[in-house]
């Protein structure tokens, strides 16, 4: 088993010689998982960049942690020449946070940064542009906080058509069905 | 008003019968349906055979598609574009996205109901409809054509103003010029 991790575990040991990681851990094979601090994002991603040639940005994502005040930012990198996707995550205070803009080192995180500004309002210093990217004329929180409740929203501004007359509401029946109830076919699938 | 040969004066059916067989579609689509458009166009399913083709501009255009569903963005698009169509001008809806939102009922970026926004002469359901079902839909559309019942355009000049309160609800910050007819 350690001889097929063998490239992965070399890369969390290369980075944890480099730098002083919050966490890491090779999450299976072609999968490394670290976490760093705010502060080490643009050092850990121009070392990864130029060093370990993980020169493709795949993806950049956010979760919101609505327990814990936090907001957690992931760069997915990957390197075309050891196969493996490394995952940097960091997490920021949810209310005042901020993040540094690496358009710099990846021009396509730029895209990225203004989805997650719009969508979580979570601000990169030195973002250039400040229009809108998706919504228009949006005033609500921004609508990928989890305290922004959909259904209300929705409810509130769309509206709705009635369903049909002869349509029944069958969500207790489903709820209450005991696994004697299922037809055959159907137990196989059973959670049980 | 029934199809009745009788209560139609003969101007009245000829014109009919003319825009009937010369449905000129934008060239628009939003959401996913645009790509059943083009096989609907092509050499397959052929729909030039029902005098149905695509116009470059709205101004050229009688039929303008809402092929799926709708984000407010471009329902903002949507309105300019079907203002700027000259009368007579029909709305064909596509799929289930835009009767009662689809599997996007829930989503806080896409409208519900498209016919509370603009006047909708013909519903295609199915997610998302085949070629077949399109055509039929256009068949459908001339004949209430042919019946002289397809008047959309003339509900939305009526009704205009229920129409706009509808669209200012969710465009915010309305920038449009106000086309008067």
């Amino acid at each position: 088993m350690t001889d097929i991790l063998n490239t992965e575990n070399k890369l969390l040991e290369v980075l944890n010689e480099e730098f002083k990681l919050l966490s890491g851990k090779v999450k299976r094979k072609c999968r490394v998982e670290i976490t760093i601090e705010n502060e080490q994002i643009i050092p850990v991603l121009l070392f990864a960049k130029e060093r370990l040639e993980y020169i493709h940005f795949s993806h950049m994502s956010c979760v919101d942690w609505i327990e814990d005040g936090k907001l957690e930012v992931i760069y997915i990198l990957w390197s075309p020449k050891e196969k493996i996707n490394l995952l940097i995550k960091t997490k920021v205070n949810r209310d005042n946070g901020n993040l540094p803009n690496i358009d710099f080192i990846w021009r396509q995180a730029n895209t990225y940064e203004r989805e997650i500004r719009e969508m979580f309002g979570l601000p990169f210093d030195g973002l250039v542009g400040n229009q809108d990217f998706i919504l228009e004329d949006w005033e609500e929180i921004p609508p990928m906080r989890r305290d922004f409740i959909t259904d209300e929203y929705v409810s509130e501004t769309y509206f709705e058509r009635p369903g049909r007359e002869d349509a029944k509401d069958v969500r207790e029946q489903i709820l209450g069905r005991t696994d004697e109830d299922l037809p055959d076919f159907a137990k196989k699938y059973s959670r049980d | 008003m029934a199809y009745d040969k009788d209560s139609q004066s003969i101007v009245d059916y000829i014109q009919n019968f003319a825009r009937k067989h010369s449905l000129f579609v934008l060239a628009y689509g939003t959401g996913c349906g645009a790509i059943e458009i083009p096989p609907t166009m092509t050499s397959r399913y052929d729909a030039e055979r029902f005098g149905i083709r695509g116009a470059a501009t709205p101004r050229q255009a009688d039929v303008l598609l809402i092929t799926g569903y709708l984000a407010t963005k471009s329902l903002k698009r949507v309105i300019r574009t079907y203002e700027q169509m000259q009368n007579p001008k029909y709305v064909i809806a596509f799929g289930s996205c835009t009767i009662n939102g689809g599997m996007y009922w829930d989503s806080y970026n896409t409208i519900n109901m498209l016919d509370k926004y603009i006047p909708v002469d013909v519903y295609i359901n199915g997610c998302m409809p085949r070629p077949e079902a399109v055509i039929s839909g256009f068949v459908k559309l001339q004949g209430e054509i042919q019946a002289g019942r397809a008047e959309g355009w003339k509900r939305y000049q009526d009704n205009l103003d229920e129409y706009r309160a509808n669209q200012k609800k969710i465009i915010k910050n309305w920038t449009m010029p106000d086309y008067n007819w």
